[in-house]
């Protein structure tokens, strides 16, 4: 933590399971700003900083994305599939924060390249768990691409 | 009662037999023709052999009677000869060809040919060796009543062997035959003297005295005939039965491979339609598991928030906290009731009906009157809509979905409008709700119609509206699909019910 500020951009349709990641994260400091979008779409415009978000005071560039899959207009999947794909967003770290323990999507993640895939834990404390060592390993531990 | 008998070889079966019938009748029928062909040409062969040995033979009773007796006559009136000298070795034609034959005969014995039977046969013969014998006799009594009859011509058998027997009348006895065959006194003495008894005597003018009866052995001939027809009999059925198989394997394989290939078409078609199956399958349990894991992931973590608030003394939030507990249990209740909706679908299926789409449309929206009336849309409903087979109650569900829709996204329209109304696209008939709200971008509208998919997460609703529609489309055999524009250019949903 060399004091520069930190940003999440998180991905998640589910305003009660954002506001549970929020809580936590925001428990924990490890982030200075988490920045929220519902669907894909707008997901793929705050990383390319279009429309709504071309303002990168306000919506700077994340260092990492808790991206979910099951999301409205533009799949989990297909935004990391673009982001992974694209020779400049490929080096944000993208966790695939979800509900699904499904095989196939697990399988897709790998391929598209995801940094990580955790399933939402039931239990909350776990979840609290989990929230904070992500945090760290990802915003304090390793070395990030910008 | 009813008996049924199972043919053995079945309706192909029966098929293959009567053409193999038809085909040996046919081989039958060539083979009697070409035996027949073959005998009468070896036959007639037979029968110019005959000819030549008869030609011949008269060729030699010709030279006899009319150089022969001259000159002999010539020399007897000279006296180099006695009056009364009589040979029959140098004065008979009939002797002398007899003789000549039994001499041709051997001849051909020696050159490994058979026998040619000849006889000069008579009913009254001089020498005995010319009595005719049964048949013979009769032949002649023939050829002197009916004197149109020139030839006589059979095939006979005699121990075993066949031949081709020839009879022709001899020459009509003349006046000049009377000189020997006349009166017994009338004749040479060296005739009398040399053939005492009355043969040969006491002939007619104007009667055939012999015929010259003849066969000639044909077994061999015979015989290869019937090798030859058997052999281009069989060489032909061969051939035939070559034919014809070929072109029976080439149906058949034909045949098959139509079936095969219809199977393999079948196979294709079921195998994908299960395979569209497993993958809705597959969806719908994804789309389950996913969306009811959610509301338990909000209880718990936010009951465990709550747990470590009141631990805290931290009491700000607890009521926020609690209220999405609560509506998190709502909304998984509603996610239950939806699904088990969802599922019932294809299987309760009321019996189709005939049903009034005007009474059915007017009953829906008589139904939704409050939320209409609340929102000020003004609703219009075309005219005369047409009756259709369904499932009346089902149906009713489509057009509540379809209405509830348009109402819930109607925007900020200042004028909110929704149209049920009805179109022919190429002959078929296609229902439609149509609004002025929100619109779709074109992207989403396959999306909208999946299991639980909302494009707004704010709205109300679990997002099975759609995917209920379309069930209950699919299971009429119809299809539902969106026409829209774009973002504020309105939605139009379409369906058409199939005749299922």
């Amino acid at each position: 933590m060399n004091g520069e500020p930190l940003t999440i951009l998180l991905v998640e349709d589910n305003p009660d399971h954002a506001e549970l990641v929020m809580r936590n994260m925001e428990d924990f400091q490890v982030a200075n700003t988490i920045n929220l979008v519902e669907d894909g779409e707008a997901a793929l415009d705050y990383l390319h900083g279009r429309g709504a978000y071309a303002d990168r005071k306000q919506f700077p560039m994340p260092h990492l994305m808790l991206l979910d899959l099951r999301l409205p207009k533009v799949d989990g999947l297909e935004v990391l599939k673009q982001v992974k794909s694209d020779a400049y967003l490929r080096a944000l770290p993208v966790i695939i924060l979800t509900t699904s323990d499904a095989e196939r999507d697990l399988a897709m993640s790998h391929e598209f390249h995801a940094n990580s895939y955790v399933t939402k834990p039931v239990n909350f404390d776990e979840f609290s768990k989990l929230l904070k060592d992500l945090g760290f390993y990802w915003l304090a531990w390793n070395k990030k691409p910008w | 009662m009813n008996l049924q008998f199972k043919m053995p070889f079945g309706e192909t079966g029966r098929h293959f037999i009567r053409q193999a019938a038809l085909l040996l009748v046919s081989m039958v029928i060539v083979a009697v023709v070409l035996n027949y062909a073959i005998s009468a040409f070896f036959i007639k062969d037979a029968e110019e052999k005959i000819h030549n040995v008869l030609l011949s033979h008269r060729g030699l009773h010709q030279y006899i009677q009319k150089v022969m007796h001259p000159e002999f006559y010539k020399a007897r009136d000279q006296g180099d000869i006695a009056a009364n000298y009589y040979s029959p070795e140098i004065f008979s034609s009939s002797f002398i060809v007899r003789v000549d034959h039994g001499l041709y005969n051997k001849e051909r014995i020696k050159a490994g040919l058979p026998e040619i039977y000849y006889k000069m046969a008579s009913s009254n013969p001089r020498n005995p060796v010319n009595k005719a014998d049964e048949s013979e006799a009769s032949l002649i009594r023939m050829f002197n009543e009916d004197r149109k009859v020139k030839e006589y011509r059979s095939i006979v058998t005699i121990d075993g062997q066949k031949y081709l027997y020839y009879a022709i009348p001899f020459i009509e006895t003349n006046k000049g035959c009377l000189k020997c065959h006349g009166k017994r006194e009338d004749a040479p003495s060296g005739l009398q003297a040399l053939y005492p008894g009355e043969g040969g005597f006491n002939e007619k003018a104007g009667v055939f005295r012999a015929i010259e009866s003849i066969r000639m052995p044909i077994s061999q001939e015979i015989s290869t005939a019937f090798i030859l027809t058997c052999s281009v009999s069989v060489g032909l059925a061969a051939l035939l039965l070559l034919f014809f198989f070929n072109t029976r394997l080439k149906s058949l394989v034909k045949a098959k491979t139509a079936t095969l290939e219809k199977e393999v078409d079948e196979r294709k078609k079921r195998e994908a339609d299960l395979e569209i199956k497993n993958a809705e399958l597959e969806r719908f349990t994804y789309t389950v598991s996913h969306d009811l894991k959610s509301p338990i992931i909000t209880i718990k973590g936010f009951t465990g928030s709550l747990e470590k608030d009141l631990a805290n003394g931290n009491y700000g939030r607890m009521s926020g906290d609690l209220k999405r507990v609560s509506d998190a249990a709502d909304k998984m209740d509603d996610l239950l009731r939806d699904l088990l909706e969802l599922s019932t679908i294809g299987r309760i299926i009321h019996s189709p009906e005939s049903v009034d789409m005007n009474q059915l449309v007017h009953d829906v929206l008589a139904q939704l009157s409050g939320p209409l009336k609340n929102n000020a849309i003004n609703v219009t409903v075309q005219s005369d809509l047409p009756t259709v087979i369904c499932d009346r109650q089902r149906m009713v569900e489509v057009v509540q979905n379809l209405v509830e829709n348009a109402i819930r996204y109607r925007g900020d329209q200042f004028d909110p409008q929704i149209h049920f109304g009805v179109r022919l696209d190429e002959d078929t008939q296609v229902f439609f709700v149509e609004d002025n709200g929100i619109g779709i971008d074109e992207k989403y509208h396959h999306v909208i119609f999946g299991l639980f998919n909302k494009l707004d997460t704010k709205r109300d609703g679990t997002g099975i509206g759609l995917a209920l529609v379309k069930r209950i489309i699919e299971v009429h055999g119809g299809k539902v699909w969106v026409e829209s524009e774009g973002v504020d250019k309105g939605s139009r949903f379409c369906f058409t019910v199939g005749q299922k």
